[in-house]
């Protein structure tokens, strides 16, 4: 059923790029910042499913399960191991499962933007939001370069680990060189490039650009919006009451 | 040098907030062992000296660092980690700014500088821990337990905010220096500074 809802809608994306970004600045401002208590225990629940629901609907069965996965242990963590430990132990178990369940939500919503937005159709939403350029260039090539980073993070990871270079083999300072010299010279190798290809394609001409990605909202983004902002309702309220 | 920012530039900016930004959240996941809160004023600067040294010598626009500023607030005050540095960011970022025109943007001296007055950006982080102490508090009781939040706590009395200040300027300015060496050492000779 989903896949012909998917096809329906002829090409365009399940959510609107727009509605995603509110969803990550509402998952993560309430999640890891929202504090307990009152409405904030329903709502929490709802926006940590939210991210799971999204893979499902995309049929990221994978991510899906180990996102559910992840946070099932880090969440049953923090109920039943954090009362029964003290002092140095609590600690531990306190940072890992606080961070995965805390943070889990906010990096899933996270990398679903980064993941099922193309660079056109997120620039084409910025646009529509009538933010300057020199605020959406910067942000769309961030976004851009987030999965660029990471990969050649990890071919350099690769490279040291091949030649004995790794973590625990002393000289932290070493390391910090080894790793971030070649990185940041790719990267910048790789800026380069992607700044020429880009203007080729008459980014910041001073003609209007137009775009081919059908953006706008649907059913889907109403109700997602109405979450978000209930969710934003109950954060103030808690603030102010509280 | 009076030139207008051109869409080269920004995409400069892009890449380089992307670096940045990864390089200080792998840093700034330490934050979970609570004596590394404090310590995050110094080692998020001391490493952001390395990318961001390079990023001057390709920024010689005014605005570029201004720009920089704005988003890293924007950015990190949008992931969660408290409304302030949408504030700080910027107000670190234009001094730095102006401090680099002053220079020329030529100069080593005050580009060095500059990344000092830049970094104390990561003052905005801790100024809920110390403005709304008790609301802060019993956030850290329900979500981490009473132990975790005294013992966070106890790190950061009130008047703290002011050595944090200089902690994150000095470490700047030391990251400045580690990133210069660098600098000097690999980039230039691998031609892209």
């Amino acid at each position: 059923m989903w896949a012909m809802m998917l096809q329906s809608r002829q090409g365009r994306a399940f959510l609107d790029p727009r509605t995603k970004m509110l969803l990550v600045i509402t998952i993560t401002s309430i999640v890891i910042g929202g504090g307990n208590g009152g409405a904030m225990n329903i709502i929490k629940p709802v926006l940590t499913a939210v991210p799971f629901l999204l893979f499902v609907v995309e049929r990221k069965w994978k991510t899906a399960m180990t996102y559910v996965a992840v946070y099932i242990a880090a969440f049953s963590g923090e109920l039943f191991l954090v009362p029964i430990t003290r002092g140095f132990l609590n600690f531990i178990v306190v940072a890992c499962c606080g961070m995965f369940s805390r943070f889990m939500p906010g990096i899933a919503m996270g990398s679903y933007l980064v993941s099922t937005t193309t660079v056109s159709e997120f620039m084409a939403a910025m646009e529509r939001l009538g933010l300057p350029q020199k605020l959406t260039i910067p942000l769309s090539v961030m976004f851009r370069f987030f999965p660029t980073v990471g990969e050649e993070y990890s071919a350099i990871g690769d490279a040291m680990r091949m030649r004995g270079i790794h973590f625990g083999g002393g000289k932290p300072g070493k390391m910090l060189e080894y790793r971030m010299v070649p990185l940041m010279i790719s990267c910048v190798k790789i800026g380069d490039e992607l700044s020429a290809a880009a203007l080729t394609r008459g980014l910041g001409a001073s003609v209007k650009r137009t775009n081919i990605c059908r953006i706008g909202f649907g059913v889907f983004d109403v109700l997602v919006m109405l979450i978000c902002i209930l969710g934003f309702c109950i954060l103030i309220g808690n603030k102010c009451l509280g | 040098m009076k030139q207008k920012i051109q869409p080269k530039d920004l995409i400069t900016v892009g890449v380089f907030l992307a670096i940045m930004f990864i390089v200080c959240m792998g840093v700034a996941m330490l934050g979970y062992i609570p004596i590394f809160i404090p310590l995050l004023s110094v080692l998020v600067p001391l490493i952001g000296g390395i990318p961001f040294m390079l990023f001057l010598t390709k920024a010689r626009k005014f605005g570029m660092v201004l720009i920089m500023s704005v988003m890293i607030g924007l950015v990190v005050g949008l992931m969660g980690m408290g409304v302030w540095v949408i504030a700080t960011a910027p107000i670190s970022g234009i001094l730095a700014e102006i401090i680099l025109k002053s220079g020329g943007y030529g100069s080593v001296k005050k580009s060095i500088f500059s990344y000092g007055v830049f970094s104390t950006w990561v003052i905005g982080n801790y100024i809920p821990i110390v403005v709304t102490r008790d609301n802060y508090f019993s956030m850290l009781v329900s979500g981490y337990g009473q132990e975790y939040a005294e013992t966070l706590m106890g790190y950061i009395p009130d008047w703290s905010l002011i050595p944090l200040l200089f902690a994150s300027f000095l470490s700047g300015i030391l990251g400045a220096l580690i990133g210069r060496e660098l600098l000097k050492k690999h980039f230039v000779r691998a031609g892209i500074a």
